[in-house]
């Protein structure tokens, strides 16, 4: 129980991180400090989404609904994996695919002001 | 609701058995795809499937730190799947060969020697197997992932130089169906179309191919203009829904084998409901039943009576309907443009042939071919299979330049190419993969080098071939940049090579299109290009031999450095005096051109000029093939001009429903078949070492449909013991409406003995093409225990 209790209360902690990530434009990130719950060796052999469809459904329900789901770009190639994981990653990640869009977006904006993370559907103004 | 830690892992443990692993996982936490001042980018082609992206290196003090998508190109307009975001990170993996290895038996440990005990040994073995045994007992067995300057020059010396035609490759375990497929039905090898296709379709007909997993950019492509215009249709025809099935309108799902009733049944269809193009078929087309048999329109027509939608329905399983075979002809036949795509499942099959043939005529009837948006368009696995080894003479019975090795004029033009006597290059084609394999069993080839590849694991029924392997019976030389199932079991000598990036030469994809990758990092030191490996070997081989015709095979490249000017000197030769006046003439795409360009070059591209636009986007079409013009023997705007019909027409051929070689019965009452996961390539020897990679899908594991687990009391994650007349594997299941009820479905790159799939599949090949039909055996599966914790395993 008391496990559980931990294990939900780092992944409030990881929403919590990852909703103030996305509300900054700019400067140091605070989720550069967080760091994956801890899991054992044999869950670290879990794709993370057999995880995450259980233990954040809505952002995996997102995800799997977006582009990045139906297109097969999954969990780790912009959170990395349990060693390099980020909450936010980095403007750079995008860069991989969409270096031409990230010429055009003005320098003081992450990805993320317009395109909502996981859905990547466009913010509306 | 936020389910329980606890409860969350006793799920998993039961999704996925898994266990602590003793394996090398080292984590750099780079990867930065932006451009750091200090950072510079290296334009080059993504080393893993067939799409033929465009990416650069991002490396930074000499060493590599990133990889990202090249927006102006034209396979992938800046997009990249996984496997090509992270293969950087293999360039100075901890596992990388550096040494050349060296052991008299293969059941000796391998000792380290130097590059020049290496050479010597090599040519020692093939010399004094050439003497003794005669030049069949030499083979070649090569990779669809080598540069084509690579294996154009092996070819080049086992033919010119050591006299044989034992010159193979991977490719004919994935492609050699679709090339004879497109040589009899177009009379000449390789798509008329390409990728410009896909945003102009209005209708995608995709059959045996995943390609979500498979061609994960392709796909990206059809999933864009899928959703960007709602009205396109989508159909997937395949016994297994798949992650392409997502995007699918409708979703045709059959048991295994019986798409030929299917294709046919179409065909039918489109007849009966006079959709075909009878224009196009009075002005372009020939009806054959075999190759002397022409046939009229009419008995072609008769011969479909047996694939109605109603008896193509039964056939099939019972799972599609005579109303939706229907639907689907009628979307194939009236869009304004319909791009057929397969891969594996149609390949890989002793039918292989006749059912690319299929997909043809239906492209062929109804003339969805040479207008934009429509297209039968072979998607290839590996992303040399088509440039290096279809057409640098990579098969062994096909010499560079599409050239057939049985006609006496091609082998004198390519030995007049290089400077060899006529007569020099043997009649005879050489021994096909399976063959080869055979001949090797039998200890009939006393020196093999194989290159870029690991037959070990990923022949069909390996077990019956890996025995032969494993005696010392044939020396093995492996190139390689990694150990493999291969090097471990069959190698006597392994020779550490450079990997992508670290050398300079040219792929070709799956659309015709030739691009090169500079060399931007240096190889591990020790490590060298393939190239200059094999012109070090050739040299010894002519003092050995006493044989100045193998001198005179590398001559021109003698003393060139082997960074750039060896590569480009091989290029030079090959696209200049080999392309020339062929149907794949790239004569226009030097190194200059090449590296000038985003994307590469689509041929015919006969001049310099013309290649700068981009190359040959439409085959066939005057105005958009400078050969549909040059050849041309009508004003008809179509010229059919390939080498392998006389007639200058299309063939529709009339090839009836056959079943596979292995049907399910009372003992093995399941249909196996086998696939690729998106997070590896091939046999996982370079995925495996990358950690994102492998921990997305650490070993494969069995699908099967919860109809069939249900009635054999099969939960999630039971260890499933999967049997076949050939071997058995042992892997958790997956059970997942994914196979057809009466299939079961496994990945096939996971090395470990108890999960290697291939010592389980089938070796029957296609009479045409000798491409194994690894896609379908016949199995019986039990439950041999609950989940149970597993090691990955990377050799």
């Amino acid at each position: 129980m008391r496990k559980c209790s931990g294990f939900t209360l780092l992944l409030a902690s990881l929403c919590l991180a990852l909703i103030c990530a996305c509300a900054q434009d700019s400067g140091s990130s605070p989720s550069e400090s967080i760091k994956h719950p801890e899991i054992t060796e044999q869950e670290k052999l879990l794709p993370c989404s057999e995880c995450h469809q259980q233990a954040t459904p809505e952002v995996y329900e997102q995800w799997f609904n977006s582009l990045h789901g139906i297109g097969m770009v999954k969990c780790y190639q912009c959170h990395g994996t349990y060693e390099n994981f980020k909450v936010e990653p980095a403007t750079s990640v995008c860069a991989t695919c969409h270096m031409d869009m990230i010429e055009k977006c003005p320098k003081d904006q992450k990805c993320w002001a317009c395109h909502t993370p996981h859905s990547f559907k466009r913010a509306n103004k | 609701m936020v389910q329980t830690r606890r409860d969350f892992l006793k799920r998993t443990a039961a999704l996925s058995a898994a266990s602590y692993l003793g394996i090398l996982l080292p984590f750099k936490d780079v990867g930065n795809a932006l451009a750091a001042d200090e950072t510079t980018w290296h334009r080059g082609s993504c080393r893993l499937c067939g799409t033929g992206c465009r990416l650069e290196l991002g490396v930074k003090s000499g060493l590599p730190v990133a990889l990202r998508g090249v927006p102006q190109s034209r396979t992938n307009m800046g997009y990249l799947c996984m496997k090509g975001m992270h293969f950087w990170k293999l360039m100075n993996h901890a596992d990388r060969l550096t040494t050349p290895l060296y052991r008299a038996k293969k059941s000796d440990k391998f000792k380290k020697i130097s590059w020049d005990e290496a050479m010597n040994i090599a040519a020692d073995k093939f010399a004094s197997a050439v003497k003794e045994h005669g030049n069949n007992s030499v083979a070649y067995y090569g990779s669809g992932q080598a540069l084509t300057e690579e294996t154009y020059l092996f070819q080049k010396i086992f033919r010119g130089g050591l006299q044989t035609n034992n010159v193979e490759g991977n490719p004919r375990l994935c492609m050699a169906s679709a090339v004879g497929g497109y040589m009899t039905s177009f009379g000449a090898d390789e798509p008329i179309g390409g990728y410009a296709d896909i945003e102009k379709a209005d209708c995608f007909f995709i059959i045996g191919s995943n390609m979500a997993e498979a061609h994960p950019v392709i796909f990206r492509r059809v999933m864009r203009r899928k959703l960007d215009n709602p009205k396109v249709t989508v159909i997937n025809a395949d016994p297994r829904i798949s992650l392409t099935s997502r995007i699918a309108d409708i979703h045709l799902q059959f048991n295994p084998g019986t798409d030929l009733a299917l294709l046919n049944a179409l065909a039918y269809v489109i007849i009966d409901e006079k959709l075909h193009n009878e224009q196009f078929i009075n002005d372009y087309v020939t009806f054959k039943k075999s190759k002397g048999d022409t046939i009229d329109f009419e008995e072609y027509k008769k011969s479909l009576v047996d694939y109605t939608p109603e008896k193509a329905a039964t056939i099939m399983g019972g799972k599609v309907t005579a109303d939706q075979i229907r639907e689907v002809a009628r979307k194939f036949a009236t869009s304004k443009g319909t791009l057929s795509m397969w891969t594996m499942g149609l390949n890989q099959r002793k039918q292989g042939v006749w059912a690319n043939n299929l997909v043809h005529n239906l492209h062929i009837l109804t003339g969805q071919l040479l207008k934009e948006g429509a297209d039968s368009l072979s998607l290839t696995g590996q992303p040399n299979a088509c440039g290096g080894v279809r057409e640098g003479g990579g098969l062994c019975h096909i010499l560079p330049g599409h050239r057939p090795v049985e006609k006496e004029a091609m082998r004198n033009q390519v030995e007049e190419a290089w400077g060899i006597p006529k007569g020099r290059i043997p009649a005879e084609p050489g021994l096909h993969t399976m063959a080869m394999f055979s001949a090797v069993n039998e200890g009939k080839i006393k020196a093999m080098w194989i290159n870029c590849t690991s037959p070990a694991q990923s022949l069909p029924n390996c077990n019956k071939y890996n025995k032969g392997l494993a005696k010392d019976d044939t020396f093995v030389v492996c190139t390689d940049i990694f150990p493999t199932l291969t090097t471990e079991l069959a190698a006597n000598l392994v020779l550490p090579t450079a990997f992508h990036f670290e050398k300079t030469g040219v792929y070709g994809c799956t659309e015709r299109r030739s691009q090169i990758t500079r060399k931007a990092i240096n190889p591990p030191k020790g490590a060298k290009p393939e190239v200059e490996i094999v012109r070090d070997w050739a040299t010894l081989l002519a003092k050995k031999l006493n044989d100045p015709v193998i001198d005179q095979c590398i001559k021109p490249f003698i003393g060139l450095e082997p960074e750039y000017a060896l590569p480009k000197a091989i290029w030079e030769e090959y696209s200049q005096k080999l392309t020339k006046g062929r149907d794949s003439d790239l004569s226009g795409a030097p190194y200059e051109v090449l590296e000038g360009m985003y994307d590469g070059v689509q041929w015919p591209a006969p001049t310099v000029e013309y290649a700068k636009t981009g190359g040959t986007v439409k085959k066939f079409v005057r105005g958009m093939d400078p050969l549909a013009e040059k050849l041309k023997t009508d004003d008809k705007p179509y010229q059919f001009y390939g080498a392998g019909h006389p007639d200058h027409k299309l063939w529709v051929w009339m090839r009836p429903q056959a079943n596979p070689e292995e049907m399910p019965d009372a003992d093995y009452p399941f249909y196996l078949s086998t696939g690729r996961i998106i997070d590896h390539w091939h046999t996982m020897s370079m995925t495996g070492r990358i950690p994102e990679l492998l921990r997305a899908n650490p070993y494969s594991y069995i699908e099967i449909n919860p109809k069939d687990a249900t009635r054999l009391g099969i939960k999630p994650g039971d260890m499933i013991e999967i049997t076949s007349r050939r071997g058995t594997n042992i892997m958790p299941a997956k059970v997942y409406e994914g196979p057809i009820e009466g299939m079961v479905f496994a990945y096939w790159h996971d090395q470990h003995p108890d999960r290697m799939i291939n010592k389980v599949t089938m070796d029957a090949i296609d009479p045409g093409s000798k491409e194994p039909e690894f896609k379908i055996c016949a199995c019986k599966i039990k439950k041999v225990s609950g989940p149970q914790a597993l090691k990955p395993y990377v050799v």
